[in-house]
């Protein structure tokens, strides 16, 4: 038994131990990583979350963050919270990231269309608890409050074929 | 067509009392809930605007009430003039009969109290009018708030749910234009047919089979992916459920047309007449059961 506890602890602080500094920065930069929190319900047509961003600089984070809150609600859906009702993701095929990765590059090119969603944000120089600096790789995780217009960012993307309409077929 | 539920109308007082054969009835009042409930219009109107703007305009409860009302008279007017006998029929059959609406939204919500705090309870089901499955959901409540009107909590509930409950009807619709629609189908003989049942052999294309077989052969034949079940079967009667339909089919003329339950099982009625020189006739049962009876029109 207590063999089998000894196994199992020395497992989970390697496996804890084992990511090294290449694994975390591919993390940090990862395309998928999204951290998004709802914050309420937002105007007609928009969606208020709170969503966090790495990068070299406080500036690069504040990028990340806002192509984060865009391709979350792209992609994967946010999750329901205070007195909001989860939000699923405009695009229901799982692959249709993969299909459609040339026209994904361009929206979350420097100057693409995905900027255009984003309405408002705190984008002044996040503070405090939403401002965390990290060590090795050195960096910054910021959190910013964004409204992304999801109507207009649904109807885009089915103007472009990308996504289905709901009266498609009929 | 947004419909407020039984409960929510029966609840709220929206409702009609009667005795029917000894026993009591409470059937909802959808004219009356419509007509007195300022709430419920707001969120019907609110829906409808959502989905209207994902290219999915609601019929309108209201209006259908209007037409009903005139349908009832005019079908007052014929029964005085025939045996006189009433249709018994309950309102949402009668609107479902009427508005012929493929998805019904069910409808209930409740504004609460907790202390000084209001919340909205919200359920939302999308009921497929042919197999009254439901198809899509919506129900939670909402953050409770001591400033925020009822009327803004309301709209905060629809805005909050639509979202996800869209994306269950997406998936509904998905599922019929890959599958098929669902209907069922019960085949019936008349009693005063002398040339057989549905086990009598009759000769088709070289082989010679019961009725009951070349019949489900037709289905598996045109049914989406020869996806159907037949539950019960007996010299008398087949019942075939889950029979998936194609939504469109291309018709002699090359154009494409929509199918319904009707043009369906049209079909296998000309084929009955045309290769096996069956007469049959049809009744419709609702949107999505169609009965057809062999042995004479």
């Amino acid at each position: 038994m207590a063999f089998v506890f000894t196994f199992i602890l020395s497992e989970t602080v390697f496996s804890q131990a084992r990511h090294s500094r290449r694994d975390r920065k591919a993390h940090y930069s990862s395309s998928e990583n999204y951290e998004v929190e709802i914050i309420g319900v937002g105007q007609d047509g928009t969606k208020i979350m709170k969503v966090w961003g790495y990068g070299k600089r406080v500036e690069d984070a504040i990028i990340q963050a806002k192509m984060n809150a865009v391709a979350s609600v792209i992609f994967r859906g946010i999750p329901g919270g205070h007195g909001a009702a989860a939000t699923p993701a405009i695009l229901t095929d799982p692959s249709a990231g993969d299909t459609h990765a040339d026209y994904f590059d361009d929206f979350f090119a420097s100057d693409g269309k995905y900027i255009r969603f984003i309405n408002l944000t705190t984008d002044g120089m996040p503070s405090g608890q939403d401002r965390l600096r990290m060590s090795r790789p050195s960096g910054y995780k910021v959190a910013i409050y964004v409204q992304v217009m999801y109507d207009n960012l649904r109807r885009q993307l089915e103007a472009d074929g990308v996504a289905r309409r709901l009266d498609s077929g009929f | 067509m947004v419909v407020p539920s039984d409960q929510y109308c029966i609840s709220n007082g929206y409702k009609m009392e009667f005795e029917a054969m000894g026993a009591s009835q409470t059937l909802p009042d959808y004219q009356a809930a419509m007509q007195q409930d300022p709430d419920l219009r707001m969120v019907i109107t609110k829906m409808g605007q959502i989905m209207a703007d994902r290219g999915f305009p609601l019929k309108d409860l209201e209006m259908e009430l209007r037409s009903m009302q005139q349908e009832a008279a005019e079908v007052a007017m014929i029964a005085s003039s025939s045996s006189g006998s009433a249709v018994a029929e309950s309102p949402i059959d009668v609107l479902k009969r009427t508005a012929k609406a493929d998805i019904i939204l069910d409808l209930s919500f409740e504004i609460k109290r907790q202390g000084p705090q209001r919340y909205i309870t919200f359920n939302l089901r999308g009921l497929d009018a042919y197999t009254s499955k439901q198809v899509s959901g919506a129900a939670g409540s909402g953050a409770p708030s001591t400033a925020a009107t009822p009327e803004l909590l309301l709209e905060e509930a629809v805005l909050s749910y639509m979202d996800g409950f869209n994306a269950g009807l997406q998936r509904h619709f998905d599922d019929m234009f890959a599958n098929g629609r669902e209907v069922s189908v019960i085949v019936r003989v008349w009693d005063n047919w002398y040339d057989g049942d549905l086990e009598t052999y009759f000769e088709y294309d070289g082989d010679e089979k019961e009725l009951l077989e070349h019949i489900d052969d037709w289905f598996y034949d045109n049914t989406v992916q020869g996806r159907f079940n037949l539950s019960d079967a007996s010299s008398t009667m087949m019942r075939l459920e889950q029979v998936r339909i194609p939504t469109t089919i291309i018709d002699s003329r090359g154009r494409e047309r929509a199918v319904d339950t009707r043009s369906f099982i049209s079909d296998l009625r000309r084929h009955l007449k045309q290769n096996l020189n069956i007469d049959s006739k049809i009744y419709l049962r609702g949107l999505g059961e169609a009965w057809l009876i062999v042995g004479e029109r």
